[in-house]
């Protein structure tokens, strides 16, 4: 049977044409919007239509008959120099390089020391993560009988050894530090987690090489898993940070930002101020500051985890 | 697991002792402040008055349990809690699924750029945008109610992200085998790709539940009526009493109470539980 | 049944031409092998045919009725995916109902239908298991059942067989055959298996780069390849190909020599042959014979011998470094660095120009 090829090379006649829906045309694109147009309505009202009404919020103050006017940027010089309010960020700066260290370290820890199979190291884990499910409230209700000063468990201890007791939430330089501990004790379980998960990424050849290598505890740690887990340990400090940065509950509600604004970070001074002075522009600027703040730190240690790795 | 040290590795066994010694002790310390409340909850609150080392020693009681039982607005919160969260978990995994799988798997005008927007959303925190919901829910006289409590939970573009990602893994050839089967877009979503996406749909589920469950800011703002008060609201609420309160007993009940629904639903879906809010960070 | 006719199809992403100009058509209860290497643009073309890609010109009829612009559902062909693409989450039957359910056929029917279908490919027992709980072979019948119970114009196969292992693969090759003698459609299988090809196919489509080299039955391609990419495709070991040029010949046939001073007497009409500088002569193992040296066209040493039971190939390197493959008995006595002489069977030879169109002699003359 004869055949022949019956394909050649088209010299220019092939166009391009855009590729057409198989059902017909545009009608059927458009209908696709459906499925995302309920999360998108909600997505536009609750988030982006605030974002930007916040803008604009912050160029005007709220007088005190419910009207406002614009103002410009006089709101952020006012935060500028607001002695509170840049207290307030400097808590915030100083509560995070409280916190966060500590809960990337220990979590580490003991993700290196619960990485086993036994069924004792489960409920270990068990317990390390359980206290993160707490909520916010009931997290400060523990640790402020832990913390009181007359009947608290750490008083009770404190007077058993004859010691006297430590006014831990009404001291000015221990106030934020003791919230840094009750935080620590909440949120230990993510970064535990998080490294747990990378640390189990690692290939197990790698442990048995070092071993053949005769490489000791701090050894293998330091040149087969440090390398591996570096870049969970970016992303557990950048995610604390971001996490670090909306302190509010823990400072409301055991030391209402005092003694005398030792504790008070950014968020609950726009609480305050949005929602007790009703100082609603005012607020709305701290909270640009705040949300500014929060993603330069973020771009900020993504970029110098990506330099790090170029290496 | 792929890397987890075999505890039978030879010349470990007494750096490995020591190590799980420490941990343990670690452990209990983290425990020190559940045990306390714990403590403090079943002893009487004029005992405690005077000393709160009577925790240590007998008689202990359950009245602070049975006085919650009989009069506490604790069951209130308890409802409320339930009821937002729910209806926050089905409202996000409804709106999630079906914005997911247009932004994976259909053309539409716009959709790349729509969808790089929304992944935008996740840098925005909360504290940039509650004052303006607040005003625009006076404005639309949806504080105190339940779906105003609900529905700012709903705009996070986290569910969207995370089931976008997950119906873009389902191989496409399942599509095809559908289309061919005759299936309208619609079907194939509903009977086809939506099934496949139930683990997905449970660690989305337990993470907007845990994560409305606890939330404090926003049902602190909007929920402010007595009778509409979250748990965490409500222990909150108590809290600033804390000096001429019912007694610390109560209190601690209270919180113990307020504890035991989340700490349940852990001991339970521990797994699923990590695995969500792990997977949501990374 | 009805034909398929593919009449100047084209597809193109952005600039770069993915299916060009291809038309062919597939008769009636034909099945049709589209062979090639990857990326050659096989799979896309039956996607096309399918309706999962979009044609950009051309058009595709399946009998009297033109189908490119039609929904994927609406064509009425099946496909068995390379996965099988399976429903996870339905048992076998309902993977197999499924498409009935959609265009409203009575549940009667589709009960009678996924019975009869599981019946001829026995997995009866296997009806309310999920593809999860059954092995890869039986998930493959299922594909093929989802695909039967439609009861299509046309069936097509995307490399049904890569997924499975080389005992598998022989036993299945065998039922698709058997179940294309039991159903009337056409079939358009697509593979880069040029032994599936050549046991299952009425004709092939052999494409490389996008094009289609040749079509034809499998002892067409085989016996009578158009270009050197078909003859160096299809058959193994792949067709020797070695330098020729063109010397005088008493008869009207195309007499070659080779670069090392061997002469190969041809059946190919020389007046036939185009004014080319360069030829290849292409011919194949089974053509080439080992003899005692002096006694062939040429000699070479054994650098390579492969015995495999029912035959031993034996790779000789001729005296200007150019190896040939040439196939002795499966009892040969040939060892390593023997040297050997070389008969070349010339009515058996191809000669390829310098555009690799290939010539052959008028008639299939072997021997």
């Amino acid at each position: 049977m004869v055949t022949s090829v019956q394909a050649t090379v088209a010299t220019g006649s092939s166009r391009e044409s855009r590729a057409k829906n198989v059902r017909g045309g545009v009608r059927g694109r458009w209908s696709n919007m459906l499925y995302v147009a309920p999360y998108l309505s909600l997505y536009v009202t609750l988030l982006i239509y605030p974002l930007f009404a916040g803008f604009w919020l912050s160029l005007h103050k709220a007088d005190f008959f419910g009207g406002s006017r614009f103002v410009g940027l006089q709101n952020f010089v006012r935060l500028f120099h607001d002695k509170v309010f840049l207290g307030a960020v400097g808590n915030t700066f100083y509560f995070i390089l409280l916190t966060v260290p500590a809960l990337a370290l220990i979590g580490l820890a003991l993700a290196l020391a619960l990485n086993r199979t036994t069924r004792s190291a489960a409920v270990l884990r068990g317990v390390f993560f359980s206290s993160s499910v707490l909520s916010v409230t009931i997290v400060t209700l523990l640790w402020r009988v832990v913390f009181a000063p007359d009947n608290g468990f750490i008083a009770n201890l404190l007077h058993h050894f004859d010691k006297p007791s430590i006014p831990f939430l009404s001291d000015e330089n221990l106030a934020l530090p003791a919230i840094g501990i009750t935080t620590i004790w909440w949120c230990l379980g993510l970064p535990m987690m998080l490294f747990l998960a990378a640390l189990q990424q690692v290939p197990r050849e790698l442990y048995e090489a070092a071993a053949l290598d005769n490489a000791g505890r701090w050894k293998t740690f330091w040149h087969v898993t440090r390398p591996s887990i570096r870049r969970t340990f970016a992303l557990v400090v950048i995610i604390e940070v971001v996490l670090q940065f909306q302190l509010f509950g823990q400072a409301q509600l055991m030391t209402l930002g005092g003694p005398n604004n030792a504790s008070r970070p950014m968020v609950l001074f726009i609480y305050e101020v949005g929602f007790n002075r009703w100082d609603v522009g005012y607020a709305v600027a701290a909270g640009q500051i705040l949300f500014g703040l929060i993603l330069i730190a973020a771009l900020a240690q993504y970029l110098v985890a990506r330099r790090k790795e170029a290496f | 697991m792929a890397a987890q040290v075999a505890s039978g590795a030879v010349g470990r066994g007494l750096g490995d002792r020591l190590i799980l010694s420490a941990t343990i002790g670690l452990a209990i310390v983290m425990l020190i402040p559940m045990l306390w409340a714990v403590g403090l909850s079943i002893k009487s609150n004029a005992e405690l008055l005077v000393d709160t080392n009577s925790v240590l020693h007998a008689p202990w009681t359950l009245k602070n349990y049975a006085d919650i039982i009989v009069g506490s607005q604790v069951f209130r919160w308890l409802l409320n809690s339930i009821i937002v969260s729910t209806g926050m978990s089905l409202g996000v995994l409804i709106l999630s699924s079906l914005a997911g799988y247009g932004f994976a798997r259909l053309e539409f005008p716009g959709r790349n750029i729509i969808f790089v927007l929304v992944l935008f959303g996740l840098a925005i925190p909360e504290q940039a945008v509650i004052i303006v919901r607040h005003q625009l829910f006076s404005a639309l006289d949806l504080h105190n109610t339940y779906p105003g409590l609900m529905l700012p939970g709903m705009s996070a573009p986290f569910g969207v992200f995370l089931m976008t990602q997950y119906f873009r893994a389902i191989p496409v050839e399942i599509d095809e085998a559908a289309l061919l089967d005759n299936a309208s877009r619609f079907q194939i979503f509903w009977r086809v790709l939506l099934p496949m996406t139930l683990p997905a749909q449970a660690t989305l589920g337990i993470y907007t539940f845990l994560h409305s469950w606890n939330d404090y800011w926003w049902p602190l703002v909007s929920g402010t009526n007595e009778r509409m008060y979250t748990m965490t609201v409500g222990i909150a609420a108590t809290q600033i009493n804390f000096a001429e309160s019912a007694g610390l007993g109560y209190l601690m009940a209270q919180a113990v109470f307020g504890s035991l629904p989340v700490l349940i639903v852990y001991m339970f879906f521990q797994k699923y539980i990590v695995r969500a809010v792990s997977g949501a960070a990374a | 049944m009805p034909g398929i006719e593919l009449k100047n199809v084209t597809k193109a992403f952005g600039a770069a031409t993915v299916i060009d100009n291809v038309s062919l058509s597939i008769r009636p209860h034909e099945f049709m092998v589209f062979l090639g290497p990857s990326g050659c643009g096989k799979s896309t073309l039956l996607r096309m045919i399918a309706g999962l890609e979009s044609v950009d010109a051309g058009e595709i009829w399946i009998g009297d009725r033109r189908v490119d612009q039609l929904a994927p559902g609406e064509r009425r062909v099946a496909m068995v995916f390379q996965h099988y693409a399976l429903y996870p989450h339905m048992t076998v039957r309902e993977n197999m109902s499924f498409g009935l359910r959609n265009v409203r056929l009575a549940e009667v029917e589709i009960v009678k239908r996924v019975a009869s279908a599981a019946r001829m490919l026995e997995i009866d027992h296997l009806l309310e298991r999920k593809p999860g709980q059954i092995s890869g072979g039986q998930r493959q019948r299922v594909a093929i059942g989802r695909a039967i119970v439609k009861e299509p114009q046309l069936f097509l196969f995307d490399e049904p067989l890569s997924n499975l292992d080389a005992a598998l693969r022989v036993r299945t090759r065998l039922e698709i055959a058997q179940l294309h003698q039991r159903i009337e459609a056409a079939i358009v299988f697509v593979t880069h298996d040029q032994v599936e090809a050549m046991t299952l196919a009425h004709r092939i489509v052999v494409m490389n780069n996008r094009r289609i080299e040749q079509i034809g039955t499998p002892m067409e391609i085989y016996s009578r390849p158009a270009t050197t990419f078909v003859a160096g495709f299809v058959g193994t070991p792949a067709m020797n190909f070695i330098s020729a040029s063109l010397v005088e010949s008493g008869n009207g046939f195309a007499s070659v020599c080779l670069p090392d001073g061997a002469l190969v007497e041809t059946h190919i009409d020389k007046a036939s042959l185009p004014a080319s500088q360069s030829f290849k002569l292409g011919i194949r193992a089974e053509c080439v014979d080992i003899c005692e040296i002096g006694q062939g066209n040429t000699a070479g040493t054994a650098h390579f011998v492969e015995r495999l039971g029912d035959r031993t190939l034996i790779y000789v390197r001729l005296a200007d470094g150019a190896t040939v493959v040439a196939e002795d008995a499966g009892d040969s006595r040939v060892q390593l660095n023997d040297q050997v002489g070389i008969k070349f069977n010339g009515a058996a030879g191809h000669l390829f120009d310098d555009q690799e169109r290939g010539h052959h002699a008028a008639q299939d003359a072997r021997g």
